[in-house]
This record gives C-alpha cells, structure tokens and sequence, in this order.
C-alpha cells in the first residue's frame, strides 16, 4: 500500500475511533464479543475468509474420545473448511512404536489426513522428541521449535515448552521480531496462563517468555496441558487458550478464577478459527457437537511489516 | 636508634589491606576452581559426543523425517546399542566427576531452594516427572540404560536450564525424581546421573 494509501487508511480508523469509541490499544483490547451457542454447525462469516485453521489438545490416548472428536471435527470440515490443524502437545501417551503413531494419530484423523489436511505439532511432556520432530506428519521439520507461515501476514510459532533454554529464547526472540506479519501465534504446550487446580499457571516459563511475546506483538497464544477448555482474559494485550482436552478430560478440572472468560471441563472439544483481515473468530464445539464458545477478537495495531 | 611502634592507623591500615588480599585470593580461586570443573565438564562431554557421531555413522542414516514411524524407532535403538558397544563399561561419574557434580550441585540447588526457588522445583518435581503420580512407568537409573518412551519427560525450568552448563543438542539435562540425568537426545540413553540433586 502506497504511503498516500496508508494515511488515508489510519484517518479513516481515527475517525472511525472517534465516532464510534472504538478501542485499539492492547493493553484494553476490546472484549471478546460472544456468539450465542445455538447452532451446533459451524457458520460461514459474511466476509471473504483468509484463514481457517483449527486446533486440538492433549491427543494421543487412542480411546473413543479421540476417535469421536476426530469424527466431529471432520464432520465440521464439511461447512468450515479449515487449511491444517495445530496440535498442542501430548500427541502420543504410554508409548511411541510404529502402532502408537497409528492408534493414536494416523487412524483417529485418517479422513482429514486422506484429504491432505496438515497437523502441525508441538511438543508436551508425554512426547518422545527425537520421534516426534522425525515424524513427516507432525510437520515440524525434525526440529523441537519451528515456524510457519500458511498464508501472507499469518505466522505460527510452535515451541517446546518442556526445555525452554537460551538458545530456544533468543531463536523465537530473533524470529518474531523479524517477522513482519500482522498475526503473530504461537502454540505450545504448558499454559501460562491457567485456573486449573491440577496443574495451574507455568509460571516459570511465563517469567521468560511472557516479555518476549508481549515485546514482539504476539496476539494469541495457545496451550493444553490442562485437561479442559479455558478462554482466558486477555492478558498484556494477548489473547489466550488452553485447549487440553481433545481425548484426554479432567472433569471439574477448572477452579475458575478472576481470569477465566469460558471454561468447559464436562467433555471433550476441538476448537477452529479463522483470521479476516484483523479480526480473529474462533469457535469450541464438544465432541458431542455443542458450540460451548465462541467469539471474536481483533488484534492489535501494528507498525509497517519489515522482513516476512 | 629507637624503633618507634607504628600507629594504630597503619595497623589497621595494614590488616585491612592484607585482608583484602586474602579475600580476593579466594575469590580468585574459587573462580579458577569453579573455571576448572566447567573446562572438565566440558573435556567429558566432548569425548562422550565422538563416541555419540561415532555410533551414528556407524548406523544406516534416515531421513531428517519419515512417514515410518518403525524405522525411525529402529534408528533410534541401533545408536543405543552402538553408543552401549562403545563404552561398556561405562560408569556413574564419568561425566558427572565428582567436582563437576559439585558445580552441578550447587548451580541446581541455588535455583531450586528458598521461597524464590519453590516454582522451579515445583516444575521439576511435579507434572511430567517421572517419578510422580501420573507417570505409571518407572525410570531405572543406569548408565547405558534406555529411557523408556512410556514414560514422561520432566520439565526443566528455563531458570535451572540457563545456569547450568550449555549441553550441545545431542545431550540434554532431564529429572528423574530428585536426581539429575544427562540424556542422550537422539539415543534417548541415560548417559550419566546425579542422584538427589533436589
């Protein structure tokens, strides 16, 4: 966009601002405003989509649960046709051979992987690494922390919550800041964020990486770990998930808090999501179907794309 | 010619200073000390990684990444067994001497003890331990030995990881219970341990 474009752009939001209060600063991100969870199809948004992804948690039990949210979330596909799916962690429980991957991957989401639907993995802490980043589907490129980029001004960045060193922080702290897309999400799995009376907050890994996100533009972040769905609050302008529950449950796992938004720990859930321009929409459907959240949040303004 | 007892200035002047020297001797070598065990520490893994490269080229290679889950299992297993053909006989200590173990010791428990260290070793100890309640596969400490795949992998607090000496990529530190394991990444072997190091 030519300079002459852009001023027009950024008179036209103020005004816009103005007369409408509209709010764009992160630190009061404007609420999340909810759908009400009526319909259990997944809808189609009035504007030209440009993303539609969808995410899944804590996996690899190879029980019914699992097979039934693969099924759902299949199923989902028929009327919001999402790209690939990001996996939060503990993709594989109880053992890592040949017929694990099968049980508790390629059969469970063999419609979609039949299709060519991507899975982008990340790592939690019932992973074997060195198996997992090896293994083509889980697309990580045999490395524990990557990044992708599936469309233009839309990059993820998975990391390895488990071993977070110096060499992961200053790799994510050099890539985020070289990235010059509007939307910046990264996916992992130990929340840091979390009312969970298990496990709750990893709060020695938000000491180090919560500056690094809120420093770079990071606008969401996803976790699992936690064996339920938590919409959290935004936090320093970053909205996050906890999306644990995708086989595995803990039922009344959530001790809501002051941060908690939605919370959902009777069953299991898929989430999906799509990016239009600024906004992000995402809805959480149970794995008997129900939407038990929704919503949409825009993200932060941002300064002229550098490299990416 | 009367020597005149110096003044109680200069005494002190003078205790103070020799004082000062003792103190920054020490300083001096616990620094040299503490530089020694991080160069033997060093010296050790470097011989462990040229038995590790060794193994690997001694193994069919596979690619970066493959559909067969099997073979990359398998790839995995046979650099086990040559890293276990290339040290035989190899020992607790090897790695971990006992200054090293010292150094490792200390680094760790700086971060882990007091109230400022309760969430790190909450991290360690708690979920994803192997040794906790939802591991149900018990690790067995030895040297050569396999980590099983059934069982968790500790999480390491970022705190601990970045005071400890850096590990290259084929080596990484994990927990099991209280003690400390070097595990070899890419042989997923117990290279060598300390125990109750929490």
């Amino acid at each position: 966009m030519n300079p002459a474009g852009k001023s027009l752009r950024l008179t036209f939001v103020l005004l816009f601002s103005l007369l409408f209060q509209f709010q764009a600063q992160p630190q009061s991100r404007p609420e999340v405003q909810p759908r009400p969870p009526a319909a259990a199809a997944a809808q189609q948004p009035a504007k030209q989509p440009e993303l539609k992804f969808a995410i899944l948690g804590d996996t690899g039990t190879g029980g019914r649960e699992q097979y039934e949210v693969g099924q759902k979330l299949t199923a989902t596909r028929g009327t919001f046709p999402f790209e690939f799916v990001i996996m939060l962690g503990d993709n594989m429980y109880g053992g890592e051979s040949a017929r694990d991957f099968q049980t508790k991957f390629e059969k469970p989401y063999e419609a979609l992987l039949s299709t060519g639907i991507k899975f982008y993995a990340s790592l939690g802490n019932h992973d074997v690494p060195e198996r997992q980043i090896a293994y083509k589907p889980f697309n990580m490129g045999g490395q524990r922390y990557y990044t992708f980029k599936p469309k233009d001004g839309v990059r993820f960045f998975a990391l390895d919550s488990n071993y977070v060193d110096k060499k992961q922080l200053d790799w994510l702290e050099n890539e985020l800041k070289n990235s010059g897309s509007e939307w910046k999400i990264c996916f992992f799995h130990h929340p840091l964020y979390s009312s969970g009376e298990k496990h709750g907050p990893s709060l020695e890994l938000r000491k180090v990486l919560e500056p690094l996100l809120m420093k770079n533009g990071v606008d969401v972040v996803f976790a699992g770990h936690e064996h339920f769905y938590e919409r959290i609050k935004p936090q320093n302008g970053i909205q996050y998930f906890i999306l644990g529950n995708s086989a595995k449950l803990r039922k009344g796992g959530i001790a809501t808090s002051e941060i908690t938004a939605k919370g959902f720990d009777t069953d299991n859930a898929f989430m999906i999501a799509e990016i239009t321009g600024d906004e992000m929409s995402f809805q959480t459907i149970s794995r008997k179907g129900t939407v038990i959240d929704s919503g949409k949040f825009r993200r932060a303004e941002r300064k002229a794309a550098t490299n990416d | 010619m009367r020597i005149q007892p110096a003044s109680k200035l200069t005494t002190w002047a003078v205790m103070a200073i020799i004082l000062f020297m003792v103190c920054a001797c020490a300083e001096s070598g616990q620094a040299t000390g503490a530089q020694d065990q991080s160069k033997e520490f060093q010296a050790r893994i470097d011989k462990y990684l040229e038995i590790h490269r060794k193994a690997v080229a001694s193994v069919p290679a596979i690619p970066k990444e493959t559909t067969d889950a099997a073979l990359i299992a398998k790839h995995e297993q046979q650099i086990a067994a040559a890293i276990r053909s290339l040290r035989p006989n190899a020992l607790v200590g090897e790695i971990f001497t006992p200054a090293v173990r010292q150094m490792i010791v200390g680094t760790v428990k700086q971060k882990v003890d007091g109230k400022a260290g309760e969430s790190a070793k909450e991290t360690i100890l708690g979920e994803g331990n192997p040794k906790g309640p939802e591991s149900g596969t018990s690790v067995n400490l030895a040297v050569n030995g396999v980590y099983p795949t059934t069982a968790p992998l500790s999480t390491v607090p970022p705190s601990v990881l970045m005071a400890l000496p850096t590990l290259p990529k084929e080596l990484e530190y994990r927990f099991v219970g209280r003690n400390l394991i070097l595990r070899d990444t890419v042989a997923n072997l117990i290279v060598d341990f300390i125990p109750n190091v929490i």
